[in-house]
């Protein structure tokens, strides 16, 4: 039994569709544990992702294909989500909480080749574009190995690397005269890795999204400015205004750029109830919009008291009470997420760009990494061994302490290259007069 | 002149490795000789007479699963018994015995005596004859020719022996032992990959010369462990302490003043020494800052006053090492009954072999122990017993047989030989196993017995021991499996007084023996298990806690599993694959891994550049079938 791997197979931020491939025998699990139940084979099924008996983290169609008469010859099972990055990821996450790991650049193809699925003449493309998939990672590594992410990263393998040397010569050479770390140093440290781990997940997370950017839609009732917000956004005339309600009856596109963060603004028809066949359709590409959002504008008119979006957006919601002349109300960040503005003037939107920033995890240029999906996993994986090499600690369970930390230390080589035990015992010789 | 019979496997070396492979090819069947240059010294400890440790006693164990004779000879000549790492957990809790030199000896003489198609030859092997790149024969220093379909060659510290103290050099296998010269020769002109290593020992000394008032005694500890499964307390000799003394700063003074005199820091000693086995003039330069060095003072046997200080290995000259010695708490008056030396000797690169030991170049030519880059009694008799099996079984015509890392420690030790080679003398530690949390001494009988029976290498009453052992875990197992803890039942109120640890609705045994306050103890005063079923449960407990970790091993060894099936061809060009790292390129370059499994175990490899290699070995084999 192989193992189960797992990634995005659509390439990050476009698309109307982003589609998650897990190959390999746990799939029937993973579609059990996010869909409820295994789809039949080869029928497209419509079905919510969700996590065991909660939340929703998108919806959209899932496709199983059982061994051998799949891509790579395994169990498949393919999510075609809504495609918007932060809706993957978090479906990617919570699938490799299951028994899987991501994929390794052109491994779901590797193993097609394996099973013997491709041709020679396949073979040698798939080969081409995994070494120029992993050239690119070669050449991104090298770019980041001055970088300050790679310089991190290195001080904390380097950190794991010194506590093991502690612990796994305490077990080692259990009878020398060494000065082992007490209990409280080995928390110590261990809650520092922890931080500076976790430091790094978010850094990095931010700097995904740096790169990948936000999706965000605008919607509200009809006429209450919200072709008005866009064009004030874009610094452009994108789309009609007029006085009239239902002006918009299709969504539209932006692009603009918040201080480095990609933002593609989609400007929909206002929601309402109406006959106008039109308007309807308009209304149904307004709500897919939503869907796949990564943020959701929810205008309103300032003089409405009681405005309130719909409950059951489950994405990120930002009210704007827009029109804020006409209330004389002084425009602004009004706490929790809501802002007021005026989209004639612009007044308010400083701080709803600001709001926007703090939606994607925006940090300064410098204070962002360049993460890439598969550092990002990784280090995930070592920030909970170094969680369980605590809980091990605090039970002092001596070895578990040692697994953990060598799985940690594992995760971590996989972004600056493995350790091996032979390393390790050359660095425990090298720090201790060891011997009899 | 011939010798009147053939054999099927013609073992060279009575120590650890050639005790252990004439046993192992004897007991499945292969007619065996064992020579060796004296029988007085089969089993012969040439250093510390102590068997066992951390990462050692774990292979002792797997030796002993597998029906070696090691264990036990150990049980009947241990006269101090220590249980390490007692509170680090059951995975690398170890045993270490102190063995009277000659108990063992004669415990190991009386198991190779005993063995069916098994006969002991005394004399020196000084030549081979190869038909083509196969050995058909070996030859003797008497002139006697003996025929032998396979050899197991076993000569330890011998191969061209050079002993040093101080600016004195001869030759020498050990200390009272000659070296073999001509057998050195030989081996040289084939085509096997020869250096050189050393190491050193310490001097002896007189313990009716010491002052035991001044030293701190560490006696044996309590419970008493045991080191083999077949083994018990009653087996054990009389137990006895051993002590604790230190060096201090006149001793590293003298030691410091004389560095002009030690052969290893003059040039005299090219060979590489055990970096975790230093010698005490390389710990003083080393460890300038360090004051003192410990030194733990184990007796030689029960009949002996002879004493083997512990940490004070040495070539320096007589003169400086009585002086030095006599600096040392407890030691003022001591006599040194044997100067302590360092021994340089010939190794061959293990890369050059199989992992059945078998040399790549020549056919039937099997190594074990120390000549294989390794230092060690344990590790010795680890090899030998895989040496001798899978001599035996080549010459049968069966295919070769060799523990996986996940199965054992001798797998560990056998991989990393023939992948990484050996540039030091090699020792087991427990960080070598990555799946370490599964290879426990308690277990070991459990990962191989069964197989070690199939081999034939398991003799019955000691399959009878094993089977009544598992049948009895395998019961309480099922009892855990199977017994429902009740909100509010009588179990249930005496499982909680007893651990302390609530219920809160039904629960079954095996998810309450989880919870980390459950211990085996309070499973029988629970009244679900009787009292003799404790030491099982203390066994079972330890899967049943280990599960998690134990299940995320099993996918990390599937994924080497897959990894190791990927073969990597002999002239792939790694240097024309894209995307790898110059670092990555040269190191490939250098080792040419055999598949992708040990590619894997390269220092600084990523997941990227090995799916990377991986297709390009599927790449490189070329002809494929179309799906
Ligand atoms: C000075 C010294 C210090 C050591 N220090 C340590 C230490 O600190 N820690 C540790 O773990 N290990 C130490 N060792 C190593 C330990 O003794 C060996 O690892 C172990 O004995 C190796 O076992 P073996 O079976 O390979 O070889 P050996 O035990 O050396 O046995 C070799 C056998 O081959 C026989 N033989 C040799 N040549 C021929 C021939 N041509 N024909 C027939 N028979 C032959 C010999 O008589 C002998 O019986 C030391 C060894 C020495 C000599
Ligand atoms: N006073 C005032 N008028 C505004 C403001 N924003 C928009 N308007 C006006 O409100 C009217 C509707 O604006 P739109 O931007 O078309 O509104 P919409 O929400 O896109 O409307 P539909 O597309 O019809 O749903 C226009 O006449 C705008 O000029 C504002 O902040 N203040
Ligand atoms: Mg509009």
């Amino acid at each position: 039994m192989s193992e189960t791997i797992c990634a995005v197979a659509t390439p990050p931020g476009r698309g109307g569709i982003g589609i998650v491939r897990v190959s390999g025998p746990a799939c029937r699990d993973v579609a059990q544990a996010l869909l409820g139940f295994v789809p039949s084979p080869r029928i497209a099924t419509l079905a919510d992702f969700r996590v065991i008996d909660g939340e929703v983290l998108d919806s959209g169609i899932a496709l199983y294909f059982p061994a051998p008469a799949s891509y790579t010859g395994e169990d498949v099972l393919e999510l075609q989500g809504h495609g918007s990055p932060i809706a993957l990821d978090r479906v990617v996450s919570y699938i490799l909480e299951q028994d899987v790991r991501l994929a390794n650049p052109g491994e779901f193809t590797e193993r097609a080749f394996r099973n013997d699925k491709l041709d020679l003449a396949q073979a040698e493309a798939v080969a081409d574009l995994i070494a120029s998939a992993s050239a690119e990672a070669a050449r991104a590594a090298t770019r980041s190995l001055s970088g300050e992410f790679s310089r991190r990263v290195r001080e904390l393998d380097q950190s794991v690397l010194t506590l093991r040397i502690y612990i796994e010569s305490a077990i080692d050479f259990a009878e020398e005269e060494i000065d082992f770390l007490g209990d409280r140093e080995q928390h110590d440290q261990l809650a520092a890795m922890e931080g500076l781990v976790k430091e790094l997940i978010e850094r990095s997370t931010a700097g995904l999204t740096m790169q990948i950017g936000l999706d965000v839609a605008i919607a509200g009732d009809p006429n209450v400015g919200k072709s008005s917000l866009l064009n004030q956004l874009l610094g452009e005339d994108r789309a009609i205004v007029t006085s009239t309600a239902g002006t918009t009856r299709d969504t539209l596109h932006g692009e603009l750029s918040i201080d480095g963060l990609p933002v593609r603004l989609t400007d929909t028809a206002g929601l309402r109830l109406s006959e106008d066949p039109i308007e309807v359709l308009g209304m149904k590409r307004a709500e897919a919009a939503l869907e796949k959002a990564d943020c959701v504008l929810w205008v309103v008119e300032d003089a409405d008291e009681n405005a309130a979006p719909p409950e059951e957006y489950r994405v990120k919601t930002l009210i704007v009470r827009n029109k804020c002349d006409l209330t004389g109300s002084r425009p602004g960040f009004l706490g929790e997420e809501s802002f007021r503005t005026c989209a004639l003037t612009g007044a308010g939107l400083a701080e709803l760009r600001e709001g926007l920033k703090r939606v994607a995890g925006f940090r300064t240029g410098s204070d962002a990494f360049a993460g890439r999906p598969r550092h990002i996993t990784s280090l995930k994986r070592a920030h909970g061994a170094l969680l369980n090499a605590a809980r091990e600690l605090s039970a002092r369970q001596g070895e578990l302490v040692a697994e953990n930390l060598r799985v940690a230390h594992d995760c971590l080589g996989e972004i600056v290259g493995v350790t091996t035990s032979d390393d390790l015992l050359g660095e425990i010789f090298a720090t201790f007069c060891i011997g009899k | 002149m011939k010798y009147p019979t053939a054999f099927d496997v013609i073992v060279i070396g009575g120590g650890h490795a050639g005790v252990e492979a004439a046993l192992a090819s004897a007991r499945v069947g292969a007619s065996t000789l064992l020579l060796t240059q004296a029988i007085e010294t089969i089993g012969q400890m040439s250093c510390n007479p102590a068997i066992g440790g951390i990462g050692k006693s774990h292979l002792v164990r797997e030796i002993d699963a597998l029906g070696g004779a090691m264990a036990i000879a150990a049980d009947q000549a241990g006269i101090h018994f220590r249980t390490l790492n007692n509170s680090k957990g059951p995975a690398v809790r170890a045993t270490r015995a102190q063995a009277d030199r000659v108990l063992y000896r004669n415990a190991i003489r009386q198991v190779v005596e005993r063995q069916a198609n098994l006969t002991v030859y005394q004399d020196m092997m000084i030549d081979l004859t190869l038909k083509s790149d196969r050995i058909v024969s070996v030859t003797t220093r008497l002139g006697t020719e003996i025929e032998g379909a396979a050899v197991v060659l076993t000569t330890g510290t011998f191969l061209g022996g050079r002993i040093f103290v101080g600016k004195q050099q001869h030759s020498g296998g050990r200390a009272g032992d000659p070296a073999s010269l001509e057998l050195s020769e030989k081996l040289r002109t084939l085509p096997l990959a020869a250096g050189r290593l050393k190491t050193g020992t310490p001097p002896r000394i007189d313990g009716s010369t010491v002052d035991f008032s001044k030293l701190e005694a560490q006696p044996g500890d309590e419970p008493r462990p045991v080191m083999s499964f077949l083994g018990s307390r009653d087996m054990h000799p009389q137990q006895v302490s051993c002590h604790i003394t230190h060096t201090n700063a006149e001793t590293h003074e003298i030691i410091r003043r004389a560095l002009d005199q030690s052969p290893m820091f003059t040039g005299e000693i090219e060979g590489v020494g055990p970096r975790y086995c230093p010698s005490i003039e390389d710990k003083v330069v080393r460890f300038a800052e360090r004051d003192q060095h410990q030194i733990f003072v184990e007796p030689e046997g029960l009949q002996t006053t002879e004493l083997y200080p512990n940490g004070i290995s040495t070539s320096l000259p007589f003169d400086v090492q009585h002086e030095a010695v006599r600096t040392i708490r407890g030691f003022e008056n001591a006599h040194i009954t044997r100067p302590g030396y360092a021994i340089e000797y010939d190794f061959f690169d293990p890369r050059g072999l199989m992992p059945s030991l078998e040399t790549k170049n020549i056919e039937n030519l099997f190594f074990a122990g120390q000549i294989n880059g390794t230092t060690g009694y344990e590790e010795a008799a680890a090899q030998g017993l895989v040496a001798g099996l899978n001599a035996a079984r080549k010459v049968a015509g069966q295919t070769a047989w060799v523990p996986q890392r996940h199965e054992a420690y001798i797998g560990v030790l056998i991989d990393d030989l023939t992948t990484m080679g050996a540039n030091e003398p090699y020792r087991m530690f427990t960080s070598r196993a990555e799946y370490r949390l599964r290879l426990r001494q308690d277990n070991a009988d459990l990962r191989l017995t069964p197989v070690g029976r199939e081999l034939g290498l398991v003799p019955e009453d000691r399959f009878n021991v094993f089977t009544a052992r598992r049948d009895r875990l395998d019961v309480c197992n099922k009892v855990l499996a199977r017994t429902t803890v009740h909100l509010n039942s009588d179990l249930a109120n005496k499982l909680s007084n007893e651990t302390g640890e609530g219920i809160s609705k039904d629960v079954s045994l095996l998810d309450f023996a989880k919870r980390p306050g459950v211990r085996a103890e309070h499973l029988t005063a629970s009244g679900v298990f009787s009292d003799k079923d404790e030491a099982f449960l203390v066994q079972a407990l330890i899967d049943v806690k280990y599960d998690g970790y134990l299940r995320r091993q099993d996918q990390a060894i599937e994924r080497s599993r897959e990894q190791m099936g990927v073969r990597l061809p002999g002239d792939m060009d790694f240097a024309g694959i894209d995307g790898l790292s110059n670092e990555l390129r040269e190191k490939l370059e250098n080792i040419r891994p055999s598949t992708l499994g040990r590619a894997a175990s390269i220092p600084g490899m990523t997941p990227a550049a090995l799916s990377l290699l991986s297709v390009h070995a599927k790449r490189h084999s070329g002809i494929r079938k179309t799906a």
